[in-house]
């Protein structure tokens, strides 16, 4: 082989011979530059979406202004990630030196077993912290352990919110409900109608279960509520089975579609823009997908879960939680990441992320950036409701809140009564022990 | 002459030979064993350090209603697979045992499902079987049977019955093959014979067919028996196990207690469970048909 390209190079015309000559010594350069390069390994879960689109122009604008650090990025399907995706990787010997995550008992864990960076110094650096909205580091928040910073907050979520198609409500000549009884009524008159009033993937009990959680939130009381998901207390309370039967009242009136449990998250979200269904619940992740997925004029708007109980102390709460990165305590690159990070949530960047259906957490960014219609309604939501519910799986064990969430799939698909469902939640979490 | 009496030499210098071959099954094989079997006895979430938990995981197992309705799951899809799979499979064996045109066409065509992927299968009929859109509900829709239309895998009485079927659609061609192969060696004096002493077709198959291949029907339950409880794709893709544990295997239960729920120490002890009912089951059955193999003179 060797000698075949020998004779060959003898035979390039000069002109030729002066072209290889230049892209040998570019590819040489290119080469020299590339080794150069710092890789800070990126893994995360927005695989798609207009919020991708803007992560990679904000990444293509790092690299640009930093042409000695290459950004990589390791992307996983949601479940995936959470499932196996990042628990490998974490445990692999080439750890990513930044991580996605959710706020709460994520980043405790991540914390406690040894993951996560200390971002105190780098924090207090330059004014990065109080760069960001106060809330996020409030102790409820999730975003410190001790104290201390871990996650660098990118979103705001709201994990639940009940979305609706604008057409076919004025059809029906309905508008977003204030009670309970209202949406109970709206549905009914929808089932009635022949719609799909809801529909729900369910296919993974988070969907439906994140929205009992809230639901459960606004009608238990909080003390009793914390003490169950900490396994301190049944579920098998009066104030919880009220909660539950609100879920067969729904499914009493033919709220929702009849294949919720073989439905994936993603395709309810498509059937909910393909007009197939009138309402569905899930959090704030579906403006980023609305490009993708909906119809070009395709009218919807959102509204909280209805007040149930007005005298509870969060009737007018929202469900939500930040999402953000974190650091890994072996970062090869914890310098650049955190350069990288520090570009990311700067307000030119979080303009970019913003305009993208995210939720910013940075101060002045809302003012600046030229929101969706349905990402300023959720952040006027947000800043108007009287207390943030975490999801029950970013903030106690995920096997309870796993356990609560089929409780409530029980109930709403009518397969269990509202007692029935309790009462199995507490044999399941008594056989399973102490999380 | 070799004395074919005489023991094999077990000496070092043997032993040095066989090293490699020990080194890597000891690496991959015994060590990962070991390790599971460690895990198992501990309360590990992936993330931080494993705890002793002694027996607490399998007594947790014993307990898991959930496990131990995916061991009932599992046999019932492995009696729908000796239906659906492997006596379907010996039926077009020996319906499409013939050289005349079009039946090595046929043949393809039966086998062609077997070549996809499990998980593709799964996808492409979970299209067929959705309940809005699905080719299945859409038909009946279209011939005025929209009554008919129904979730079929939203309900518990007819999820694990379309697996199954799926199951069946995609590896009865398997053991057709096998089947097929077998039936081309029986001699076919043996069937002339047969006809010349009256013998009718069902005749010939209850006389001469199925002894021949009584070897070939063991293997393949076997293979239906194991595979069954390895089952893991379809139930993934087509269901994950629901509604409300109607299609969970242990499989699936595995995987979500180990990584959904992050209980990889729990999972790891339901993962050794399993792989002692399947060699107990394995080694059992084996017993029996080689039982059944002796001659006896």
């Amino acid at each position: 082989m060797a000698k075949k390209f020998t004779l060959a190079t003898k035979r390039l015309a000069p002109t030729t011979r002066g072209l290889a000559l230049t892209a040998a010594t570019a590819v040489l350069l290119l080469t020299t530059a590339a080794m150069a390069q710092t890789e800070v390994r990126f893994t995360h879960s927005i695989t798609g979406g207009s919020s991708r689109a803007a992560l990679d122009a904000i990444i293509a604008d790092f690299e640009a202004a930093n042409p000695d650090i290459k950004i990589k990025e390791i992307v996983f399907d949601d479940d995936q990630y959470s499932n196996q995706g990042l628990i490998t990787q974490l445990k692999s010997n080439e750890v990513p030196d930044i991580f996605f995550e959710w706020a709460g008992y994520p980043v405790q864990r991540d914390v406690a077993a040894g993951y996560a960076y200390d971002l105190s110094e780098a924090m207090a650096a330059d004014g990065w912290k109080d760069s960001f909205s106060p809330a996020v580091w409030t102790d409820g928040a999730g975003t410190m352990v001790d104290g201390k910073p871990y996650l660098v907050p990118l979103s705001l979520d709201l994990t639940n919110t009940i979305w609706y198609n604008k057409k076919i409500f004025a059809e029906h000549n309905l508008t977003p409900p204030k009670t309970w009884d209202e949406f109970v009524a709206l549905t009914k008159t929808l089932a009635d109608a022949g719609e799909t009033p809801i529909v729900e993937g369910n296919n993974e009990f988070w969907p439906l279960g994140n929205w009992a959680g809230h639901i459960a939130a606004m009608v238990v009381p909080p003390d009793e509520y914390v003490a169950a998901f900490k396994q301190e207390a049944k579920f098998d309370t009066p104030a919880f089975e009220k909660a539950l039967n609100l879920l067969v009242d729904l499914h009493n009136v033919g709220a929702f579609n009849k294949d919720m449990q073989a439905l994936g998250a993603d395709p309810a979200m498509a059937t909910f823009f393909q007009e197939g269904a009138v309402m569905h619940p899930i959090g704030s992740w579906l403006v980023s997908e609305t490009g993708n997925l909906a119809d070009e004029g395709f009218e919807y708007g959102q509204f909280n879960t209805p007040t149930i109980d007005p005298a509870h102390p969060l009737a007018n709460s929202v469900i939500g939680t930040i999402t953000g990165l974190v650091v890994h305590k072996n970062a090869p690159h914890a310098a650049e990441a955190i350069k990288f990070l520090k570009f990311l949530t700067s307000e030119p960047s979080q303009v970019k992320w913003a305009e993208s259906g995210q939720m910013s957490p940075v101060q002045g960014v809302s003012d600046k950036a030229k929101l969706d219609e349905q990402t300023e309604a959720m952040l006027a939501l947000m800043s108007s409701a009287s207390a943030i519910v975490p999801p029950p799986d970013n903030k106690y064990p995920v096997p309870v809140a796993e356990a609560f969430y089929q409780a409530a799939a029980f109930a709403a698909s009518g397969e269990k009564n509202a007692k029935d469902a309790l009462v199995w939640l507490d044999e399941t979490l008594a056989a399973m022990g102490k999380q | 002459m070799q004395d074919r009496s005489a023991p094999i030499s077990t000496g070092a210098a043997n032993l040095l030979f066989a090293a490699p071959a020990m080194l890597l099954f000891a690496t991959f094989v015994l060590l990962p064993l070991g390790a599971s079997v460690y895990y198992a006895f501990t309360f590990w979430d992936g993330f931080s350090a494993p705890r002793w938990a002694g027996l607490a995981n399998f007594i947790r197992a014993l307990t898991d209603t959930t496990f131990l309705m995916s061991f009932v799951h599992v046999v019932l899809y492995i009696a729908a697979t000796l239906v659906f799979e492997v006596t379907f499979g010996l039926v077009m064996a020996v319906l499409l045992n013939s050289d005349r045109r079009g039946f090595s066409l046929m043949r393809g065509m039966f086998f062609a499902p077997v070549v996809l992927s499990m998980s593709a299968a799964g996808v492409l009929w979970k299209f067929v079987l959705d309940y809005r859109t699905g080719l299945l509900n859409s038909t009946l829709r279209s011939v005025g049977l929209g009554d008919w239309a129904q979730p079929w895998l939203a309900q518990p009485e007819t999820a694990l019955l379309f697996i199954c079927i799926v199951s069946g659609w995609k590896y009865a061609g398997f053991y057709m093959v096998i089947f097929f192969a077998a039936l081309r060696r029986i001699p076919r004096n043996l069937y002339e014979a047969a006809r010349l002493d009256g013998a009718n077709g069902v005749q010939q198959f209850t006389a001469i067919t199925l002894p021949m291949l009584k070897q070939n029907v063991i293997v393949c339950i076997l293979l239906a028996v194991t595979g069954g409880f390895a089952g893991f794709d379809l139930f993934f893709t087509m269901t994950n196990g629901q509604p409300f544990g109607a299609t969970e295997v242990p499989a699936t239960w595995i995987i979500k207690q180990a990584f959904d729920q992050n209980q990889i120490g729990y999972g790891v002890a339901l993962t050794v469970v399993l792989t002692l009912v399947v060699s107990l089951i394995s080694i059992g059955y084996l017993k029996i048909s080689e039982r059944g193999n002796v001659t006896r003179y």
